[in-house]
C-alpha cells in the first residue's frame, strides 16, 4: 500500500511539469507599452501605441536612438488593430503598464463607448491610468512627440496629470473606473482633460526637439473635455475648468489671485477646500445650493498694505470669496450651454427627491439648462501669512522715489 | 521471477548474514583463578595492541600473591595509576604487611578493594566482558592469583581540548564557553549553572563498538515523565555499531525523518542548554561530540537566541523580528524575483519594471534558469568555502565575489537584480542562529524556485500552504511543532514572536513542562515609594 502511494505521488509530481510554463513571459520577450492612443480613421480604428525601450531609460550603455517608439495600425476593431501591430512590433506588446490612453478628438465626438468596452475587458491592463483627449488634434501625432526631461513621453504627461491635479485647479486627472462610472451614471456627464501640442508638431518629433533648452514643441495639458453620453460635446477653458474640481471636492492645492486697493495683486495658495452641494425643490422648480469653504494662505503680495491688521485679512477673504462665486458661476453657466451637467446635480437631487426625479429624469439635461437655479456661496480663511508680514515694497519705493 | 513496478520503491529483500562470530564466547566466561591466564586471555583479545600495558607484581613479602594490573596507555592517567596504584600495592602494602601475620582475615582481595586502593570509583568485575569495557573506558583493572574476579580502578585521564570559546552559535553578549568533547566536562559546565539537587543525569552507553556514554539530564519535578521516559525508551531502542556524534543520536530518536525542518534542537552553548533544562526539556549529551541536543524542539525555538535574552527585552524582540522576517526573505526571495518577473509583470511599479528590463536585455536564459544557476553557484562557493583549507580561503573570496558577482554580470550572463536577490538570500539565510534551520530553508528555496517557475505567484501560494500543513503535522517528541502558534497559546506569546521583559514571563511552558508551572514571582521593578515627610 505504501508502495503505490509513494508511486502515485512521484507520477503526480511529476504530472506538475506537464502544465509547463504555459503563461510565464519572460521580460525579453515583452514590449512594455506606456501610451495608447485610439483614433477613427473612415470607419476603421485606428490604434497608436508607444512602446519603450528600456535600455534607452534604464541601461548602461546609452545611445542617441530615440527612448521610445511609435507604431500604428489600422482594424475594424480595436483589438484587431492591436494584434497587427505583432506584423510590426518585434516582440508581444504589454498593455499592463500602460500610462495614458488618449482619444483623438474626432474619435471622442463619436463616441468612445468601444474603447471603454475594450479597456475594461482585456485581462492584461491595470485600470490605474489616466485617459485624455488630443484636443483639435490626431491621438497619434501626440505619442509621436519626443518629450524634454521625461523620457518616455506617455510618462511625461501620466506626470504632468498627475502633479497639476495636485498643484493647479483647472486640470483634472480622470481614470478608467470613475470615467466608467460617471458616464453611466444618471444625472451626471463625464468629463476628460485636454492635451494639446504647444509649438510645432513637426518638429516635436525630432530628436532635436529635445536637444535644445527650451523645446520647440512639448505637451501640454490644459482644457476639459465635456461629455454628453459617450460623446465629446465641447470644452471648457481655463477659467470655466477650475469649477469642476472645485464641485468635485477634489482641491488639494491651488492658487488663485485677488486685486489690491490700489494696484498690483495678491495671490493665495490654497491648501484645503470642502464644497458642500445639495438640493431642493422650490415649488416646483429644482434649486441647486452649493458651499465652499477654502482656507488658504497668502503666498505673494505685490503692493503696499499691513497684513498685521484683521481688516485687511478680511477685506482680502471677502474678495477671494466672491472670486471664487464668479468661478464656479461661469463653469456653471458653461455646462449649461453645453447642456451636460458635468457637476453632477442630478445626482445631487436624486438624493434629496426621489419622486421628482423620478419624473423628470428622462430630460433632465434639459432642465439643467433651462430651469435650474443654482446659488453659489463661497468663503475664504486667509490663515497664515507667510514667513514675513509686512512687505518691504514699501521701503524701496519710498527710497527710489527719494533719489528722484 | 517477473519484477513489478512496485518492486522499484519497496525495500530490497535482506539476505540473512551469519551471526558474526568474532566475538569470542570466552569473553563471557568468569575471570579465570589463575593471573598468567588472565594477562594471556585479555592481551590476545585485545590482538596484542601496543597500547595495552599490563605489569605482573607481587604483593607483600612475607607470602607474596601474584598481581596483574593492566591499563590503556593514553587512556588511562599514567601518572595516576604509578603514583595511587602501582605504588600503594608495591611498596606500601609490603611495609604495613596487611592480611598477613595476625590478620583478622585472609580475604586479601577484599582487604585490597577496602582498604588498600585509595580511590574513589573502584568496581568489581566478575568477566572478561566487563574487565574489556572498563580497560577501554580508560579505566585500571587489577587481577588476584586465586580469585576469579578482579578490581576496577577509574583512572580516566584522556587528553582534550579544554573548554574553548563555542564557534557556530556566537553572541555579542553571552558567555562564551562552548561545550568540548568530553562528556565529564560537559555535564560539569551545566552542573555549574544549575546548583540544584532536582538536576539529574542518567548516563546510558550507545553504540556496540563504540559504547558511547550518552547522558540524558533533565530537570526532575519540572520536565515532563512522559517525556523523559519517551527519550529513555528511544535511546535505548537504538542498535548501532557506532556513534560518532550527537547527529547519530538526532537521526535515531527523531519523530520524523523525511521533513526537511529540524525537530531536534542541537547546541554548542551551556547557556542554551541550560534555559532548555529550565524550561522542562531534556538535554542530551553525547560522549565525542561538543554539540548536545535539546528536546523537545519546537518551530519558534529555532529562531531564539540566548542573545535576545542577554540584551534588553525590546531589542530581544527587535532582532527575533528580524530573524523571522528573514526566514521567509531566504525562502521566498528568489522565487517571487521568479513569479513577478515572469508571470506578474502588472505587479512590478513601472519604473522598477523598466529597469528590470533594461538589465535583462542580452540575459540569454530564462529567469528560473539564471536564478538556479546563480543559487547552485552560491552553494558551490559556500560548500567550498567550509570544507577548503583554510591557507586558501582567501581565495574563495576574490573568487566569488569579483568571478561570480561582477565579471558574470559584465559578461552579460546574469542580470545585476539576479546579483542582488541572491546576495539578499544568502545574507538572509545567515541571520538564523541555529544552523539546521537555514539548512531546511536552502532545501526549500529550490522547492519554492520550481513552483515559481511553473505557475508563478500560485506555485508559491501552494507551496506555502503545503509547508505549513506539513508543519502542523510535525511533532516533537510529542509536542506540536508549530507550539504555541497552531495550538495557539495565548499565554505563550510572551516568548514567541516578542521577548517580554522578564518580570512578565512568570511561567513555564505549558506543553513542555507540566509540573511546577510557576517560574518567578518577580515584580515590575518601580521607584521607591516617598517616604512621609511627617514621620
Amino acid at each position: 500500500m505504501r508502495r503505490k502511494l509513494t508511486s502515485i505521488f512521484f507520477v503526480l509530481l511529476l504530472s506538475f511539469g506537464l502544465a509547463g510554463c504555459w503563461d510565464a513571459r519572460e521580460l525579453t520577450d515583452i514590449s512594455i507599452a506606456v501610451g495608447l492612443g485610439i483614433d477613427k480613421e473612415d470607419d476603421l480604428f485606428q490604434v497608436t501605441v508607444q512602446l519603450i525601450d528600456p535600455a534607452e531609460i534604464a541601461g548602461k550603455m546609452l545611445s542617441s536612438r530615440s527612448a521610445s517608439t511609435v507604431y500604428t495600425t489600422t482594424g475594424h476593431t480595436i483589438f484587431e488593430a492591436m494584434r497587427k501591430l505583432t506584423t510590426l512590433a518585434p516582440r508581444e506588446i504589454y498593455l499592463g503598464h500602460l500610462r495614458i490612453v488618449i482619444f483623438g478628438e474626432e474619435y471622442a465626438k463619436e463616441g468612445i463607448l468601444d474603447a471603454l468596452d475594450f479597456m475594461s475587458r482585456y485581462h492584461e491592463m491595470r485600470t490605474d491610468f489616466y485617459i485624455s483627449i488630443a484636443r483639435e488634434n490626431k491621438a497619434s501625432d501626440l505619442l509621436k512627440i519626443i518629450t524634454p526631461l521625461e523620457k518616455s513621453p506617455a510618462n511625461k504627461i501620466f506626470s504632468s496629470l498627475e502633479a497639476s491635479h495636485e498643484f493647479w485647479a483647472p486640470t483634472k486627472g480622470v481614470k478608467l473606473d470613475e470615467l466608467i462610472a460617471s458616464m453611466s451614471s444618471e444625472g451626471k456627464e463625464a468629463v476628460l482633460t485636454g492635451l494639446y501640442v504647444q509649438g510645432d508638431p513637426e518638429q516635436g518629433t525630432n530628436m532635436a526637439n529635445v536637444e535644445k533648452a527650451a523645446s520647440p514643441a512639448d505637451i501640454k495639458v490644459d482644457y476639459i473635455g465635456v461629455f454628453n453620453g459617450e460623446k465629446l460635446v465641447g470644452w471648457l477653458n481655463k477659467e470655466e475648468s477650475k469649477g469642476v474640481n472645485y464641485l468635485e471636492n477634489e482641491i488639494k492645492n491651488s492658487m488663485k489671485w485677488v486685486n489690491c486697493e490700489k494696484e498690483g495683486r495678491v495671490s493665495l495658495e490654497l491648501i484645503d477646500s470642502k464644497t458642500d452641494v445639495k438640493g431642493s425643490l422650490q415649488g416646483n422648480k429644482p434649486k441647486i445650493t452649493i458651499n465652499v469653504e477654502t482656507e488658504a494662505n497668502i503666498a505673494e503680495v505685490q503692493c503696499t498694505t499691513d497684513l498685521s491688521k484683521p481688516e485687511t485679512i478680511t477685506a482680502f477673504e471677502k474678495k477671494a470669496a466672491s472670486k471664487q462665486e464668479s468661478i464656479l458661476n461661469t463653469s456653471i453657466e458653461r455646462a449649461k450651454e453645453l447642456e451636460a451637467d458635468i457637476f453632477g446635480f442630478g445626482e445631487v437631487m436624486t438624493r434629496s427627491d426621489l419622486t421628482y426625479w423620478k419624473e423628470i429624469k428622462k430630460n433632465w439635461n434639459q432642465i439643467f439648462a433651462n430651469e435650474l437655479e443654482v446659488e453659489v456661496k463661497a468663503k475664504v480663511n486667509i490663515r497664515r501669512t507667510g514667513t514675513i508680514n509686512e512687505s518691504f515694497f514699501d521701503d524701496v519705493k519710498k527710497k527710489s522715489e527719494m533719489s528722484e | 521471477m517477473k519484477k513489478k513496478f512496485w518492486d522499484l520503491f519497496g525495500k530490497q529483500k535482506k539476505k540473512k548474514m551469519p551471526a558474526l562470530q568474532n566475538i569470542p564466547d570466552k569473553l563471557h566466561a568468569p575471570l579465570h583463578k589463575k593471573v598468567e591466564d588472565n594477562v594471556s586471555t585479555i592481551k590476545e583479545t585485545l590482538g596484542n595492541s601496543f597500547d595495552i600495558v599490563s605489569r605482573s607484581f607481587k604483593i607483600g613479602t612475607e607470602k607474596p600473591v601474584s598481581a596483574a594490573l593492566f591499563y590503556m596507555e593514553g587512556l588511562a592517567d599514567k601518572n595516576f595509576v604509578q603514583d595511587f596504584v602501582l605504588e600503594t600495592l608495591m611498596l606500601d602494602v609490603r611495609e604495613t604487611d596487611l592480611g598477613q601475620k595476625g590478620s583478622k582475615t585472609t580475604d586479601f582481595y577484599t582487604i585490597l578493594k577496602e582498604r588498600a586502593v585509595t580511590n574513589g570509583v573502584v568496581k568489581e568485575i566478575k568477566d572478561f566482558q566487563t574487565a574489556l569495557d572498563h580497560l577501554l573506558s580508560g579505566d585500571t583493572v587489577i587481577v588476584l592469583e586465586g580469585y576469579a574476579k578482579g578490581l576496577s580502578i577509574s583512572s580516566n585521564g584522556m587528553k582534550d581540548r579544554g573548554v574553548q570559546e563555542a564557534t557556530s552559535q556566537t553572541v555579542v553578549r553571552g558567555p562564551k564557553e562552548g561545550f568540548t568533547e568530553t562528556i565529564r566536562t560537559n555535564t560539569s559546565l551545566i552542573r555549574r549553572r544549575i546548583k540544584d539537587p532536582n538536576l539529574w543525569i542518567e548516563t546510558k552507553k550507545v553504540g556496540k563498538k563504540t559504547k558511547t556514554e550518552v547522558a540524558i539530564c533533565y530537570l526532575k519535578g519540572v520536565a515532563q515523565d512522559e517525556i523523559i521516559e519517551e527519550v529513555r525508551k528511544r535511546i535505548d531502542d537504538i542498535d548501532i555499531d557506532a556513534i560518532l556524534e550527537s547527529g547519530y543520536i538526532e537521526e535515531l530518536i527523531q519523530d520524523e525523518t523525511y521533513t526537511p525542518f529540524p525537530t531536534v534542537y542541537n547546541t554548542e552553548r551551556p547557556d542554551t542548554a541550560c534555559a532548555g533544562i529550565l524550561e522542562g526539556r531534556i538535554v542530551i549529551i553525547v560522549d565525542g561530540t561538543p554539540f548536545v541536543l535539546i528536546v523537545p524542539a519546537l518551530f519558534v525555538h529555532f529562531f531564539q537566541s540566548t542573545e535576545d535574552f542577554a540584551q534588553r527585552s525590546d531589542i530581544g524582540t527587535l532582532m527575533r523580528l528580524l530573524r523571522f522576517l528573514c526566514f521567509f526573505i531566504a525562502l521566498l526571495t528568489p522565487s517571487a524575483y521568479i513569479a513577478l518577473t515572469t508571470f506578474h509583470q502588472e505587479m512590478i511599479p513601472t519604473q522598477l519594471l523598466i529597469s528590470l528590463a533594461a538589465q535583462r536585455e542580452g540575459v540569454p536564459f530564462p529567469a528560473v534558469v539564471e536564478a538556479f544557476m546563480m543559487e547552485i553557484t552560491f552553494e558551490i562557493l559556500r560548500e567550498a568555502g567550509t570544507r577548503m583549507p583554510r591557507a586558501v580561503g582567501s581565495a574563495i573570496s576574490i573568487v566569488g565575489a569579483l568571478v561570480l558577482g561582477q565579471a558574470a554580470v559584465e559578461a552579460g550572463i546574469v542580470s545585476s537584480a539576479m546579483v542582488i536577490v541572491v546576495s539578499l538570500t544568502a545574507i538572509s539565510s545567515f541571520v538564523s542562529p541555529t544552523f539546521n534551520m537555514s539548512i531546511s530553508v536552502r532545501i526549500l528555496r529550490f522547492g519554492f524556485m520550481i513552483l515559481a517557475g511553473m505557475f508563478g505567484l500560485f506555485g508559491i501560494i501552494i507551496g506555502l500552504i503545503i509547508m505549513v500543513l506539513h508543519l502542523t503535522s510535525l511533532r516533537s517528541f510529542g509536542i506540536p511543532y508549530l507550539a504555541p502558534m497552531g495550538p495557539f497559546i495565548p499565554s505563550e506569546q510572551k516568548d514567541t514572536l516578542v521577548r517580554m521583559p522578564f518580570w512578565r514571563m512568570k511561567t513555564r511552558p505549558k506543553l513542555i513542562s507540566q509540573m511546577d508551572m510557576e517560574r518567578e514571582e518577580t515584580q515590575s521593578p518601580r521607584p521607591p515609594e516617598k517616604e512621609d515627610p511627617k514621620n
